[in-house]
């Protein structure tokens, strides 16, 4: 099950992962970028091309020669890993034998088309496509607030790392949308096209002969020189905890904490902090699960997740409004009892097995395979799944104990009711 | 052991029913890594009221006793039942909608350990006064987060505007006051009545043995004998929606909108069902899908975006299209996509080969997880559908069926608009 790896001459990298339990073949292309000034424009980009390309003008045009293809369906999407941004273009074909046909090719030219040949007029996007993106895009950044789970967590972020490029929003600020037009984002796009790191990753019942034949035929166009993204900087020293509170009208209360972890992506230490986080908050055997839920009853969900890439976790539990103070006792509580050592065998046998188990479940998903391979990539690390569960399985509780030291409280975020006027 | 098997997509199924009532289905995933079982009850939020087998009277329980019961299972004498789970290295889970309760698991190893696990704790429940009292505070939390969620409270005033009476249009966890009336005694007559093997079923999924994976079924089951029906109460729906319109104001940045369609061709399950299941939701594909006219209108006018999403939802006793997304006028949204119903012009004999072709790729990809097989499998079980059938009775839908099952499905008159609207300063 080994990864097989061929440069396509013009910085692209293709992988293909070949296995025969899928009933369709799954291509993931990512374009990486830095995040920074331009996220907004960055952001805005996949929205546009999914409008059209030269040969298949609208939306709806696209969607049909898709349906078509057996119902092919195609994802596009931005997010960040650490002061990553990347851009996620998605096909996954039904395979040949199902459908007697072989889609791969038409598959395969389309996803070149969508990202490299975009529907143009002169030297710019459609005009109304821009306006009308432009317009959806705002829409999209400002109702981030409806989603109050994922809100929360990202306002935490937001403001524990105020003024570096992490703070940045995956979609960008609605207020950069206005200087853009179909000119200026076309500029931009020509330049990511020409200099972005690009990795396409295809998982399924393919020949790897085969895949690469095809790519080759349709990705052997010319580059320019290729972005090389530095990695984030990590370490930030704590003078004093920072508390925000934000006041919506809600009925219950999120509270979530920020964390430096001080650990590197590509760090050894990051698979003992990964059962540490685990332990804290992994699942029903971890301490959040226990305490703030189980014992005292405050709280349907809590748990700690990581943020591999630039150092960070978070914990995050929705409660009663006045249950503030309590909650965040009890929380700390659980970070202390770690850091002192007091961890059970079950705790860390649990959250060892837990990890192993979704990691190995990682197998059965085209995409979240890719994802591991992507991570993997950016992390500076090339380890398989097998070996990076070895690692995982050789952690100790003394691991742990020492990797909690490294983790230090940075900012607690409250999202609380409106008080009455 | 009978076998179902669907030639097309080579897939296969066994079925065993057991002396005790339970049905057990297990299917073989040669070369996956994950193994996955969901054991589930035909006991939902819409049984509230019943009379039990045996039982003359009427038993009447508060909203939310299925959900309730559904997190108290996993407490037992000895502790929780996650423990033991988490020692195997499996995820264990559950979840309760409207007609289903079911508990599941996840595992790489230990699959048999895992399998014997599930099957044990979930005919061995253990209420206390004070494990019911503890859990009321979590479960209020579970119902402050949907609360606050726009899109749960979008959808739920939708079902409350299309249902007068059906227990469908109250959430599934009911309210803060309503699981304060629940106690232990409450929780054990549900229990004993809706948990019995001849109302559940067993459904195993992955690169398992099957022999050995119906021995340990069987060796773990308590032989009971058939206890006979359950008789479910369900309030006369009148035909007619309840409401034409419900506007709540929220957090939120935009409007959120669900225009609902309530299906009055109910009272059947099975491939029938599954059926009018595929031409609704085809119909709605060539209406409204990403390749529809209506669509790119809608679209380019600014009036919806990519969230805007639609499906049919369909159960034996009742059934419902929704209609949503954000838009910056809602009724408008209505407006168009009513008037566009009422002239029938837009669905067109040459999308519907290619919608169809869709489908079956759609479901070739549910084929690819063990995880969304099980879900699938229980979700259409609950309707007396077997997952297997789907490609046949897809092949076999005309143009003419879909059209004919939208004209009676989506009309003016069943409709209701839900709306959440932000809140003005």
């Amino acid at each position: 099950m080994e990864l097989i790896e061929k440069q396509l001459n013009n910085g692209i990298n293709l992988y293909i992962d070949t296995t025969d339990k899928f009933k369709t073949v799954t291509i993931n292309l990512y374009i990486h970028n830095q995040l920074g000034k331009e996220a907004t424009k960055y952001a805005l980009l996949p929205a546009v091309l999914k409008r059209g390309t030269s040969s298949i003008k609208t939306y709806k045009e696209m969607v049909k020669f898709l349906e078509n293809l057996y119902g092919t369906t195609m994802a596009v999407s931005v997010y960040k890993k650490g002061e990553r941004h990347l851009q996620q273009y998605r096909l996954e074909l039904p395979q040949e034998e199902y459908i007697k046909e072989n889609i791969l090719e038409e598959g395969v030219k389309f996803l070149k088309e969508l990202v490299f040949n975009p529907l143009t007029e002169g030297n710019a996007f459609n005009k109304d496509y821009v306006l009308q993106e432009k317009e959806i895009h705002k829409n999209l950044i400002d109702s981030r607030i409806n989603d109050k789970t994922k809100y929360a967590v990202d306002r935490c972020y937001e403001e524990m790392c105020k003024g570096e490029p992490f703070a940045i929003f995956e979609l960008g600020k609605s207020e950069d949308l206005e200087v853009i037009d179909e000119k200026n984002l076309y500029h931009y796009y020509q330049n990511c096209i020409n200099t972005l790191p690009i990795d396409i990753y295809v998982v399924g019942n393919v020949d790897p002969r085969y895949v690469e034949e095809v790519f080759t035929k349709y990705f052997s166009f010319q580059r320019g020189q290729i972005l090389n993204i530095p990695s984030p900087n990590i370490y930030k020293e704590v003078k004093e905890v920072k508390y925000v509170t934000e006041n919506l009208e809600v009925t219950q209360g999120k509270l979530t904490l920020g964390f430096r972890t001080n650990v590197p992506a590509n760090s050894e230490e990051y698979f003992p902090l990964l059962v540490y986080s685990g332990v804290l908050g992994g699942g029903p055997f971890s301490k959040l699960f226990m305490n703030v839920r189980e014992k005292a009853s405050l709280a349907y969900y809590a748990y700690s997740r990581l943020e591999r890439f630039k150092g960070l976790m978070v914990v995050s539990c929705g409660i009663e409004i006045e249950n503030y103070n309590k909650a965040l006792d009890i929380i700390l509580k659980q970070l202390k009892e770690i850091e002192e050592g007091n961890i059970s065998d079950y705790e860390l046998d649990s959250t060892i097995k837990a990890l192993k188990t979704s990691l190995n479940a990682m197998k059965d998903n085209a995409t979240s395979k890719s994802d591991y391979y992507l991570s993997q990539k950016i992390a500076g690390a090339d380890l398989n799944i097998e070996e990076f569960i070895k690692k995982v399985e050789k952690v100790t509780k003394e691991d742990v104990v020492e990797v909690a030291k490294k983790v230090k409280l940075d900012t607690v975020y409250f999202m609380t009711g409106k008080k009455e006027e | 052991m009978q076998q179902l098997y669907n030639g097309r997509i080579d897939e296969k199924i066994l079925l065993q029913e057991l002396d005790n009532g339970l049905k057990v289905y297990i299917m073989p995933k040669r070369g996956y890594t994950k193994q996955f079982a969901i054991f589930a009850t035909h006991f939902g939020s819409n049984d509230s009221k019943f009379i039990a087998p045996g039982d003359t009277n009427v038993t009447e329980v508060p909203d939310g006793v299925a959900h309730f019961l559904e997190h108290k299972m996993f407490e037992e004498e000895e502790g929780s039942i996650f423990e033991q789970f988490s020692k195997l290295g499996a995820s264990a889970n559950a979840y309760t909608n409207f007609t289903t309760t079911a508990y599941l698991f996840a595992s790489t190893e230990n699959f048999y350990e895992n399998l014997k696990l599930l099957v044990k704790f979930v005919q061995n429940p253990y209420f206390t006064d004070e494990n019911v009292e503890k859990e009321k505070g979590i479960i209020a939390q579970e119902i402050r987060m949907y609360q606050d969620d726009p899109n749960w409270k979008v959808y739920f005033n939708a079902l409350e505007a299309l249902y007068h009476v059906h227990p469908v249009r109250k959430d599934i966890a009911g309210t803060i006051e309503s699981i304060s009336q629940i106690n232990k005694e409450i929780l054990y007559k549900c229990y004993y009545t809706f948990y019995h093997p001849e109302n559940m079923v067993l459904f195993a999924v992955g690169d398992i043995d099957i022999d050995k994976t119906l021995d340990i079924i069987k060796e773990n089951m308590r032989q009971d004998k058939k206890q006979g029906k359950i008789k479910r109460i369900y309030p006369k729906e009148p035909l007619s929606v309840y409401k034409k319109e419900v506007v709540q104001d929220m957090q939120v940045s935009i409007p959120l909108f669900n225009l609902g369609f309530k299906d009055t061709d109910v009272g059947f399950g099975g491939k029938k069902l599954l059926k009018k299941n595929l031409e609704i939701q085809i119909g709605l594909e060539m209406a409204l899908g990403r390749s529809s006219d209506l669509y790119e209108r809608l679209y380019n006018e600014g009036l919806i975006d990519s969230t805007f999403s639609f499906d049919y939802g369909g159960e034996i006793d009742y059934g419902y299209s929704i209609i949503g997304g954000q838009s910056k006028d809602p009724f408008k949204v209505r407006d168009i996509i009513l008037n566009a119903i009422n002239n029938l012009q837009f669905l067109k004999e040459e999308d519907f080969e290619r919608i169809k072709k869709k489908y079956i790729g759609k479901f070739l990809r549910t084929f690819n997880s063990v995880d969304s097989i099980a879900y699938s499998f229980i979700n259409f079980y609950m309707k007396e559908i077997n997952l297997l059938d789907y490609l046949d009775v897809l092949y076999s839908i005309s143009f003419e069926d879909v059209r004919e099952r939208f004209q009676n499905h989506l009309r003016e008159e069943n409709s209701v608009l839900s709306v959440v609207n932000p809140i003005k300063k």
